[in-house]
């Protein structure tokens, strides 16, 4: 991060710079977010952005809203706890691959049966760039990398039929390189009620010299090319497999899937009243009642 | 004082439970203390369980010693029991279905045909520990019509079948011939509230304004999470987890909302919150986390308690930071001790950690009450406005840093993991090792460390409370072994002794300075649930002093008063 100047903020950029490698695919997300909550002209002292630990998880910094940098694999639960305690606002977590896939990956089933108002975006470089390039959960079988130097022996993690499966609302993919989608993918990520798994493709330019820019634009189509349908559940699940039935020629862009189903925070009855941080203290009536219970 | 011990046992299944309650709800309505706990294990039918319920005239402060009426409602009750038994104690029992030969004969045994009686008057086997307990009220000789009182309020929602069953079960056990008044105890008018240490926790909880508890089930913390959710409806959310990591986790991003948030664990899951703890300690996020013990080490005995992990939650997590550790020492403390945990957290922005353990969190008690007029609220330092761009961790004298809430338009901050400056932007990565922000570096950690010596000056809490200062000897204790040395306590005393407590409820950080003073040149006995005595090497960490005479205890029973009183009678006549 480099030094900052002592301004108050405009707009939704505070001015930090990323500590990416010129060229990472990062980038492209964070012009995506920055498009998308302008777009949706967002309040930005109402917007968090909860990422976890990782070269994509420093997504907050350069952005002038809330954000919590929390704990590698975490920022589901950050994020989940942040909108429990105050619904009303706009909670997006951005992080990589390992971060969501690998060491969070149970959280992630959870968060999407619980359909909890969130924005996932997950930037996906099919490998560990913080630590240097060791392998991931969605390195491709053969895959080399430090940690692999025989090649991958696992078979990758499928992110959107695991969504799907899971129970998330929106579940969608982007490439880095391909910006415009992006964008219009996170904005409507953000406007949809529930959970929102968006998995980009994120090239890594110093670790991955497999699954590059070139490598993702030469088989990525989209599939509102296709007239696909997201809200029909079985020709989503199909489409999530459609890269690795096809050995990754074809992979399809866009969003696979979208269903309206009430949120978490709709269900709690905790919630019914408003968000918890706007609620008041027991009175002394209902401190009273309480104690009642116990006599 | 008189004070009678009840223990009904059984197997699961048997209503063990349920004719514990029963009684202790009786004693609280005729003005008679109580005091119950339980034997039990991590099965769901069957085994072996019991419940203990202690009665008596004056305030108590443990389960007690041995068994003055065993209501044995199966053949592996007297079996399991009968070496508990005081001397004269009464066996409750079918003699139609267990056998009593063997048993020592100073017991009395009363023989009641518990099942025929049962389907006799309700048509359902299920009702002879009503029977029973019908004739253990007129034992201790409590009328019992306030016993018809309390089914009515137990059981109305059930139907008018149900309580007019469980009438005339009691009641037949109370008149059955040979059932007769073997002790007195006279109550007071006051009717007492019942409850057990996590109860009062939740309470003590919500009182301060907790609004988000988040937690995977485990023992013995449970009790807490289920009060949450049977509460979801009063203005408190309850978030069941995948995982402890999850609870804590989703505790800190609810506390960066501005919301007072707590977790509760036992250790194997504290285990795995520790990665959290040392986060919201970096956050500087204020979140309470409860550590109900249970014996270990690893899954150790489920339904057994222990004080053995404190060392553990003092130190758990990489790094340095400043945290805050209390132990409650009953019931009541369990209330005001959470209460003020949150303004501690909220004052000094760091994780502060309830050590609870089984017998604090599932020995239900009756209290006289709480006092909610003493429950103050104090948000600690909250950032309204910025001049320009907000400094989050801000380098101020006292360590605090003004925080502000997601929300507040102005304010804007991102609150790192890693480490940063005072807006939040980090010094790590890119720029760890420049010799700027190693300086950066550096005054950000004096900054959270320097939270410690401002509890230190702020707080009079952080020195062990003394009771009976004139003493010959002192127990040194914590926790929920606080109660069983207050007894033995009373014990001694009676007999010409001449013992105090020094008891350690705000454990961490302390006042090393005024410890030492407390506990220099007295004569200190530290009695601990656990085999290396960690309280005692905490002592001995802050003040040099090394307590030799110990009694520590590990079986996964509490102490009883008179166990510690006999054992501390021994170390004095040894040292003599
Ligand atoms: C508990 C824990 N384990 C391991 C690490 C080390 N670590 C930091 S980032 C990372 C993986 C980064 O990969 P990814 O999440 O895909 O993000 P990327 O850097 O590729 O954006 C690892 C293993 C850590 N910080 N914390
Ligand atoms: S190492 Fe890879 S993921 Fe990390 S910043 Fe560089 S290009 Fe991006």
């Amino acid at each position: 991060m480099e030094a900052q100047e002592n301004k108050p903020k405009q707009g939704y950029t505070s001015g930090i710079k990323p500590i990416w490698c010129p060229g990472c695919g990062d980038f492209g997300v964070q012009a995506a977010l920055l498009k998308a909550f302008t777009a949706l002209g967002l309040d930005r002292s109402k917007i968090v952005i909860v990422s976890g630990i990782g070269c994509s998880s420093s997504m907050p910094h350069p952005f002038s809203t809330y954000g919590i940098h929390s704990l590698h694999g975490r920022l589901i639960p950050v994020a989940t706890g942040a909108k429990l305690a105050n619904h009303e606002l706009t909670v997006i977590g951005t992080g990589g691959d390992g971060d969501g896939y690998g060491i969070g990956g149970g959280h992630l089933v959870h968060a999407a049966r619980r359909n909890i108002n969130i924005t996932y975006v997950i930037m996906n470089n099919e490998t560990y760039g913080l630590t240097t390039g060791q392998t991931s959960p969605t390195a491709l079988m053969g895959h080399k990398t430090k940690s692999t130097p025989f090649g991958s022996i696992e078979s990758p993690i499928n992110p959107m039929a695991l969504a799907i499966s899971s129970g998330a609302t929106y579940v969608a993919r982007g490439f880095s390189g391909d910006p415009m989608q992006l964008a219009e993918l996170v904005k409507n990520g953000i406007s949809h009620k529930g959970f929102s798994l968006i998995d980009v493709f994120s090239p890594c330019v110093t670790f991955n010299h497999d699954n590059t820019y070139d490598w993702f634009r030469s088989r990525v189509y989209k599939l509102e090319s296709e007239n696909h349908d997201p809200s029909n559940l079985e020709k989503a699940l199909g489409k999530a497999f459609e890269d690795s039935t096809t050995d990754y020629k074809r992979i399809p862009t866009g969003l696979f899937y979208k269903v309206d189903r009430p949120t978490y925070e709709d269900l709690d009855i905790a919630l019914k009243d408003g968000p918890l941080a706007k609620q008041p203290l027991p009175t002394k009536a209902q401190l009273s009642e309480i104690m009642a219970e116990n006599a | 004082m008189t004070s009678v011990n009840v223990r009904i046992a059984g197997a699961n299944g048997d209503g063990v439970e349920s004719s514990g309650a029963m009684l202790v709800k009786v004693a609280a309505k005729n003005g008679m203390h109580a005091f119950a706990y339980r034997g039990f294990q991590s099965i769901i039918r069957g085994g072996h369980v019991w419940n203990q319920v202690r009665i008596s005239d004056e305030k108590l402060y443990s389960h007690g010693d041995g068994i003055d009426i065993l209501v044995a409602l199966n053949q592996d009750s007297v079996r399991n029991q009968q070496s508990h038994l005081n001397k004269n104690a009464a066996i409750i029992y079918d003699p139609s279905k267990i056998n009593v030969e063997g048993v020592r004969s100073d017991v009395k045994l009363i023989k009641i045909p518990l099942l025929d009686i049962a389907v006799q008057v309700s048509g359902d086997p299920i009702m002879r520990n009503v029977v029973a307990i019908g004739a253990v009220l007129k034992m201790i000789g409590i009328n019992i019509d306030v016993f018809n009182e309390i089914v009515k309020d137990m059981f109305t929602r059930k139907g008018e079948k149900v309580v007019n069953d469980n009438i005339k079960a009691a009641v037949t056990g109370y008149n059955y011939s040979g059932v007769e008044k073997l002790f007195e105890i006279h109550g007071d008018s006051k009717k007492r509230y019942y409850l057990d240490g996590n109860t009062a926790l939740a309470i003590g909880a919500y009182a301060s304004g907790c609004k988000f508890y988040a937690a995977y089930p485990m023992t013995p913390a449970s009790g807490i999470l289920h009060w949450f959710a049977a509460h979801e409806n009063k203005g408190v959310l309850y978030k069941q987890t995948e995982d402890e990591l999850a609870a804590i986790n989703m505790t800190i991003g609810a506390a960066s909302t501005g919301v007072r948030s707590m977790c509760g664990t036992s250790g194997g899951g504290f285990s795995l919150m520790v990665e959290a703890l040392g986060m919201a300690g970096m956050l500087e996020v204020p979140i309470v986390v409860v550590n109900s013990q249970r014996t270990g080490p690893s899954t150790g005995l489920p339904t057994k308690t222990e004080q053995g992990d404190l060392l553990f939650v003092m130190h758990a997590s990489q790094g340095e930071f400043p945290r805050i550790v209390i132990a409650p020492g009953s019931v009541e403390e369990s209330f005001t001790l959470t209460s003020e945990a949150f303004n501690l957290a909220d004052r000094y922005q760091c994780p502060v950690i309830i050590l609870m353990d089984l017998y604090i969190s599932e020995h239900v008690e009756t209290i006289d009450g709480f006092d909610f007029d003493k429950v103050i609220i104090d948000r600690g330092k909250i950032a309204e406005k910025s001049d320009g761009r907000f400094k989050r961790y801000l380098f101020t004298e006292d360590g605090v840093s003004p925080r502000a809430f997601p929300g507040t338009p102005g304010m804007e901050f991102v609150a790192p993991s890693d480490e940063h400056d005072e807006y939040g932007d980090l010094v790590s990565d890119a720029l760890s090792g420049i010799d700027e922000y190693v300086e950066v570096r550096v005054k950000m950690q004096n900054k959270r460390m320097r939270k410690i010596d401002t509890m230190l000056k702020n707080e009079s809490v952080f020195v062990p409370k003394v009771e009976n200062e004139k003493a010959d000897y002192f127990f040194v204790t914590f926790g929920s072994t606080v109660g069983p040395v207050k007894e033995a306590i009373q014990i001694l005393n009676k007999s010409g002794s001449n013992f105090g407590l020094i008891q350690f409820d705000y454990i961490m950080p302390l006042n090393a300075g005024k410890t030492e003073q407390i506990l220099a040149n007295k004569k200190l006995i530290d009695v601990e649930c656990n085999f290396t005595g960690q309280l005692a090497h905490v002592i001995k960490a802050n003040t040099g002093i090394d307590i030799n005479n110990r009694i520590l205890k590990y079986d996964g029973e509490a102490f009883t008063g008179k166990e510690i009183a006999d054992k501390a009678a021994s170390i004095i006549a040894n040292s003599k």
